[in-house]
């Protein structure tokens, strides 16, 4: 189960992980606040990737990528999705 | 589980994250769905069913209560907007760093 470090490898290997099987990956999302700390998951029950984080800057970056993610699972497959910044 | 409009589904969620402030965990599971509202039997498949490509399932818990929530691509947007301006509302428990200096924002060097 992997525990990434920073927020760009994670992020680039998460959504490798769904696009490979769009129907079989989920995103959890963990919030404490009593401890102050984040912890979000992709997993497609086979691999498991996980970020830790305590920092507030990561919030941000955490909701971009499940608009992100959203975006990809409501698009329709007909036409070809890409990665788009907005 | 109790499934709801986007909106209150949002809702719901902001009181998730107030009752737990003080303890407790809220946790967000957010899926692809194809629309399937009957279990698949063991050999063959459900009659009559196409697997719709535009919709995404939304999950909240904290432990107890469970609330939940389905997407379609009508509502991206809107449900994309609102829920951006409740995660920057309610995780606000989180460290902010201060002392690296950020190339994004300007900050007046010590």
């Amino acid at each position: 189960m992997p525990q990434y470090q920073t927020w760009e490898e994670f992020s680039r290997a998460a959504e490798k992980l769904y696009l490979a099987d769009p129907m079989r990956a989920r995103v959890v999302l963990k919030y404490r606040h009593v401890n102050g700390n984040l912890c979000i998951k992709v997993t497609d029950d086979l691999v498991c990737l996980v970020y830790r984080t305590d920092q507030a800057q990561d919030v941000k970056k955490i909701e971009k990528f499940h608009s992100q993610l959203m975006r990809l699972m409501v698009a329709k497959e007909s036409r070809n999705v890409t990665m788009e910044t907005d | 589980m109790v499934l709801l409009e986007s909106e209150q589904f949002l809702t719901e969620l902001t009181r998730l994250f107030q009752k737990c402030q003080m303890s407790g965990s809220v946790f967000i599971t957010l899926k692809k769905y194809d629309g399937q509202t009957r279990s698949i039997p063991k050999k063959g498949s459900v009659e009559g069913f196409e697997p719709a490509d535009n919709k995404c399932l939304w999950r909240a818990m904290d432990g107890k209560r469970k609330i939940s929530t389905v997407v379609s691509s009508t509502e991206v947007s809107k449900f994309q907007m609102a829920y951006s301006n409740l995660l920057g509302a309610d995780m606000d428990g989180l460290k902010k760093r201060d002392k690296k200096n950020k190339s994004k924002k300007a900050k007046t060097p010590q």
